[in-house]
């Protein structure tokens, strides 16, 4: 049976990299929102610590995940015809740059390195995941991405 | 595209880096009424680093009819200096416990702290400097007390001479005229040391009849990063009983308080306070005050009195209400670490009476400050003039530096030493012409 899927490029073991990596990112940013919140409410520097590692963890893992995701993306002009992916890219594109504005208001001491500007950019990222998240199981579901079809060895 | 977005980022960055206030003329921040500008938080703080070069056999330079020479060279973070009744200077070689990672800042600074030091292990010991010479140079050098933990302070009252270890006031026998101590001393009292010890300096005096120490202790923090828990009793000047180690803050609010020295006429207690960082090029002054019993200063809470820092939650408006300003401000990060008021009669008229301060030098600002000592004039036990520069030359090129100075004294001549731990020598200056 023939394998018609748009192809991904950058894989390992047959696996996309970028669906490996883009947990570790998601997670990361998202745990931001949530310990920025805990620091928000109690003042407790532990909390703005934890998202400062958060931040800087997750913004590292992304730029590996990014440049996995723009191999894929230049690397079958068919995942370049769908809106969901650059939706998905451009969205992913501005939540590292916003992230890394986060990560700057992050290294501020005690309480305005997260209230107001850090939480609200924490919250930002978390919404424009939600739209990217939305448009890559789009790209990934709907669209077979990176998904190999056909008799399994 | 990565690396394009790469490059954006970082000129996007750069450019916000660049975004801060200028800095303004020094001088304004100089005396009893700083000019105080709005306070400006940063994307990313300013580091600019002096590029450490060292003297290679230059030396400072010094205001006119003035000398100076080098007292000791080759020493391993030299900072701060104690002269003993018989002559004998002593010289502590110093340095600060391992910093500890609280976030990925922490790593960055770190990095940068230890860039702007001498790369010279500290010695973590007290240098005896014998001083027989009519030029009051030194002709014999011994260790004094070795295997001390960052010591700083140290006084001498009676036979007894204490040392203000980084977590313990600890007290030896001393016999005039010795030149080692080989008794293990007694501590006298604990004091905040690790696990976090931001500020590790503790600065020791003792009050005029000796019945009484004041040790400085630092604060855990810029601005309670660490959290406040481990702020409990720093940022203040702590009173210990020399015979029982009983002791309780003096003054508080003081974020980071050296060079403690009771004013020889009016006997009132007297340090310079490093204040707070990345609030601007020009924002905290740091400052040099008499320290009234009972008074707060502010820290973390607020400056200048009741000026709030927004980075610390929850305020405490019952302290600010009572915060203090300080008496004379030296322009910002400076930082202050020496203090010594001129008691001798070798140097010029002009210089009797008030106080020396050596400025250890900036770095979170565009445009480096400090890295020189002032005289600042008293008149009846209080601040009256600008301060001038006496000696300079230890940054050259505007961000090279040959050396910082740090802790300073007077010696039985009359000359004014001056301890600079990045040059690792002792200097001192001197009349040009007795």
């Amino acid at each position: 049976m023939q394998n018609d899927n748009p192809r991904s490029t950058a894989t390992l073991g047959g696996r996309p990299i970028h669906a490996m990596l883009v947990p570790v990112p998601i997670t990361c940013f998202v745990g931001t929102l949530i310990t920025d919140i805990v620091y928000w409410r109690t003042a407790m520097m532990l909390w703005a610590d934890m998202s400062a590692w958060l931040l800087a963890v997750g913004l590292i893992v992304s730029l590996f995940a990014a440049s996995a995701g723009l191999i894929d993306f230049f690397g079958d002009h068919r995942i370049r015809e769908l809106r969901s992916a650059w939706i998905h890219g451009l969205g992913n594109v501005t939540v590292v740059i916003l992230s890394i504005f986060n990560a700057c208001i992050h290294t501020r001491d005690a309480y305005t390195s997260v209230v107001p500007t850090g939480l609200i950019l924490s919250a930002l990222v978390v919404a424009i995941l939600l739209v990217t998240a939305w448009n890559g199981w789009t790209m990934v579901y709907r669209h077979g991405v990176g998904v190999r079809e056909g008799n399994r060895p | 595209m990565t690396s394009v977005h790469c490059a954006a980022a970082a000129a996007l960055l750069i450019a916000l880096t660049a975004c801060g206030p200028a800095p303004i003329d020094p001088r304004r921040q100089v005396g009893p009424n700083p000019y105080l500008p709005p306070i400006h938080q940063y994307l990313v703080t300013p580091f600019h680093l002096a590029k450490i070069v060292g003297w290679n056999g230059a030396t400072p330079a010094v205001a006119p009819g003035l000398k100076v020479q080098a007292f000791a060279t080759g020493l391993a973070n030299p900072r701060s200096l104690y002269v003993l009744p018989n002559r004998d200077v002593l010289v502590v070689e110093t340095g600060g416990p391992p910093a500890t990672i609280s976030r990925p800042k922490d790593i960055v600074m770190n990095w940068m702290e230890a860039k702007t030091h001498s790369s010279t292990k500290p010695g973590q010991r007290i240098l005896l400097f014998r001083v027989t010479r009519a030029d009051g140079l030194p002709n014999e050098k011994t260790v004094f007390l070795d295997h001390l933990n960052s010591p700083f302070g140290v006084v001498l009252v009676g036979n007894d001479l204490f040392v203000a270890n980084t977590d313990a006031v600890v007290r030896y026998p001393y016999t005039p005229g010795e030149t080692r101590i080989t008794a293990a001393g007694v501590k006298l009292c604990d004091l905040p040391g690790g696990p976090i010890d931001h500020h590790w300096t503790k600065s020791l005096t003792a009050s005029p009849d000796g019945s009484k120490l004041y040790a400085g202790v630092g604060s855990n923090s810029n601005i309670t990063e660490n959290g406040i828990q481990a702020e409990v009793g720093r940022a203040a000047i702590w009173e210990i009983d020399r015979d029982t180690g009983a002791h309780r803050e003096y003054a508080a609010g003081l974020r980071n308080p050296n060079g403690l020295q009771f004013e020889p006429q009016t006997h009132v207690l007297w340090a310079v306070v490093n204040e707070r960082d990345e609030l601007g090029p020009d924002m905290v002054p740091d400052y040099l005050t008499s320290i009234r019993e009972g008074a707060f200063y502010g820290w973390p809470y607020s400056f200048y009195g009741q000026h709030l820092d927004p980075r610390v939650q929850p305020q405490r408006p019952d302290l600010v209400a009572r915060a203090i300003a300080p008496d004379y401000a030296l322009s910002s990060h400076v930082a202050p670490l020496g203090l010594v008021f001129y008691t001798g009669a070798n140097l010029p008229a002009h210089y009797r009476g008030g106080a020396f301060v050596g400025e250890h030098g900036s770095w979170n600002r565009s445009v480096l400050n400090g890295y020189k000592v002032v005289y600042v004039p008293f008149e009846n036990g209080r601040p009256s003039g600008p301060a001038e520069d006496v000696v300079t030359g230890f940054l050259i090129d505007g961000d090279k530096a040959r050396g910082r100075p740090v802790g300073l004294a007077i010696d039985s001549a009359g000359g004014l030493l001056i301890a600079d731990d990045t040059g690792n020598s002792v200097w001192r200056v001197s009349a040009a012409s007795p």
